[in-house]
């Protein structure tokens, strides 16, 4: 089952049209990366998702149920960390969670028990003292706390390590790859290592559109280049299969680094075997031949110009 | 020193409030450092010299986040 | 529990974490001491320092004088220190953002707005009460004589006025941007009223009479059956004005 879906959402700002028929299925229990450049309208997803904010057309369906702007009721289903959480500085967490808690409807001792429990998960359990001294890393993961307070199906957080420092990324990271299994995370970012690190699923937004969508496997598999890495005995040996006639009429494009080489096979219909087949010919026993899968970086350079 | 003596019972109560206001200003002057407007240098003096209007401006106008 | 009574919790805590309450009861409780003092004092310092030989008759000071000073601090200081202390109570949260986290979780806007309300009331309930208070009490203890009349309905009205005014800047608070508009929009229509004034037959259904009139109440000079065209006025204001300010507030994107 999909936990969320997007379809045909339009939204426009002044006449400056932001999301232009985005469609998106998130499926339950994934990690989902939503990547875009800056201003690529991720954030507007969102806040539409949350019933922040009202499209001009296209229909948002968490869980099987329609978001209606305002007061929607959908929102039971969802934990949101906004990408900047503000807290009350005069309060202390287990106060806030206390709040928040109250507002979803918990009986009281649910409520003291789960954030007892969420403090512990985001690291805070011992810090008790007013939210308005905290550090950004704090209130973020503070933030995490109270968006998993109601056990929702569906966590969505925009941009949730930007503004951290490495140690505050990875603890961010680390939390979102504990819950893995219990609950849907969506989130967007625009820095590619952390989808890396742990993602399976990942969407890419570019124009008010997605231009790329899938698990990550079947996107590198999809994007699969006849690429290849060659590493010989010596440069002098790399540099006479490089310049040999009988791969230049392969048509290739080779780079040369000191002992190896990266050729790309231009005709698709070509298979890394020709060059096995080409270096046995040679008598060449190369140190590594390795097919060189796309990163992230490569994909996403690819398909948001 | 005749209108304390005739008067205590009012004048007391009135000194005790405009101490009281001026103190909780100067103590949160002093914890804190980020005020929204203005410096502690010039708090401090504001808050402590001019009665009860100085505390009320301190905690309407200067008084930052926690 | 409703999200009303969560919320108004969450608003009085607030109020009293960050000095709203004790701004209010102090300045208040001090008003309240003045009033009286000043009445009584007033005409003695006037003799000590007038000059040597000048002979003046000021009248003997009463409970009327004192009440005089109530009238007068409350409506202009009281009522100021009031609008400044809650200036900030819906802009602070919409500029910083606080309540995106609640209202993802399903807390309603309807709710915000009459939590918000109501801690207001309740705070210039409790600091009209301890002026009243404190002022009735030391003029009672200065002056032992009886003119003065009506003193619960007359601070009544005031009390009324109050809330009439809490209403315009919350209603105010959801259309402007920030808390400088808010003050602006509700100094703008204090104007109003007051321009209102100017035509003599319009003080008897404007919500200012309920803090012009109120010694005229004390002195008997006018009966407070007078003023219930312009109580029901500003009753019924005060809710319309609530009732936009739901509405406004429920289509405000944040």
């Amino acid at each position: 089952m999909s936990v969320l879906e997007i379809s045909d959402l339009r939204m426009s700002f002044g006449s400056h049209q932001v999301l232009q028929g985005l469609n998106m299925v998130v499926p339950e229990n994934s990690i989902f990366g939503f990547v875009g450049k800056n201003g690529a309208g991720k954030t507007t997803t969102m806040r539409i998702v949350v019933g922040l904010l009202k499209p001009d057309s296209g229909t948002v369906k968490v869980c099987g149920e329609e978001v209606v702007y305002g007061d929607t009721k959908t929102n039971r289903h969802i934990g949101f960390l906004p990408d900047v959480p503000e807290f009350y500085g005069y309060m202390r967490p287990m106060e806030y969670l206390k709040l928040c808690g109250e507002i979803t409807g918990l009986p009281s001792k649910k409520i003291k028990e789960r954030s007892e429990e969420l403090l512990e998960l985001v690291g805070l359990k011992d810090v008790n003292r007013r939210i308005g001294g905290f550090s950004r890393g704090m209130k973020q993961r503070l933030g995490i706390a109270q968006a998993l307070l109601n056990e929702p199906k569906l966590l969505i957080c925009d941009e949730p390590t930007s503004a951290l420092d490495p140690i505050g990324r990875k603890q961010i990271l680390d939390i979102l790859a504990s819950i893995k299994g219990r609950t849907t995370v969506v989130f967007s970012t625009h820095i590619l290592a952390d989808v890396e690190r742990i993602c399976d699923r990942i969407a890419v937004l570019d124009q008010g559109i997605l231009v790329l969508s899938g698990t990550i496997s079947e996107i590198q598999k999809q994007y699969q280049r006849n690429s290849f890495m060659i590493k010989f005995a010596t440069a002098d040996q790399a540099a006479e299969f490089s310049a040999s006639e009988e791969l230049q009429q392969l048509g290739v494009k080779v780079v040369q680094e000191e002992n190896v080489l990266a050729i790309t096979i231009e005709d698709h219909s070509l298979r890394g075997q020709v060059l096995i087949d080409l270096l046995a010919a040679k008598q060449i026993t190369p140190e590594k031949f390795e097919v060189v899968e796309p990163t992230l970086e490569s994909l996403f350079a690819e398909v948001v110009q | 020193m005749d209108v304390f003596k005739e008067y205590w019972p009012i004048l007391l109560p009135l000194i005790i409030a405009e101490v009281a206001l001026m103190l909780a200003a100067l103590r949160h002057v002093l914890k804190h450092r980020n005020y929204r407007f203005g410096t502690r240098a010039f708090w401090i003096p504001v808050v402590v010299f001019i009665q009860i209007i100085g505390p009320i401006a301190y905690f309407i106008f200067g008084r930052g986040e926690d | 529990m409703s999200h009303f009574r969560v919320f108004f919790k969450k608003e009085m805590v607030e109020h009293i974490r960050t000095y709203k309450l004790l701004i209010m009861l102090v300045v208040f409780f001090i008003f309240g001491i003045m009033n009286p003092l000043t009445a009584k004092l007033t005409p003695e310092l006037l003799e000590k320092f007038m000059p040597e030989g000048v002979l003046i008759s000021l009248p003997e000071p009463s409970s009327i004088d004192s009440w005089a000073q109530f009238y007068k601090n409350i409506t202009q200081m009281g009522l100021i220190v009031t609008v400044l202390v809650f200036s900030s109570v819906l802009s602070s949260e919409l500029s910083k953002g606080t309540l995106i986290n609640l209202l993802t979780k399903g807390l309603s806007r309807t709710a915000v707005i009459m939590g918000k309300f109501a801690a207001m009331l309740t705070i210039w309930t409790a600091s009209l009460a301890t002026a009243f208070v404190t002022t009735w009490g030391y003029t009672v203890f200065l002056f032992s004589d009886d003119y003065s009349a009506n003193l619960f309905s007359s601070v009544f009205c005031l009390w009324l006025f109050g809330v009439f005014i809490l209403a315009v800047l919350l209603c105010s608070s959801t259309l402007a941007a920030s808390s400088y508009g808010a003050l602006l929009l509700t100094g703008a229509a204090a104007v109003c009223l007051a321009i209102l004034n100017i035509f003599p037959k319009a003080w008897k259904y404007n919500p200012l009479s309920l803090a012009g009139k109120n010694m005229e109440l004390v002195t008997n000079s006018i009966m407070f059956s007078s003023l219930s065209y312009a109580i029901g006025v500003t009753v019924a204001a005060a809710i319309a004005l609530l009732a936009a300010a739901v509405l406004i507030f429920k289509r405000k994107q944040l």
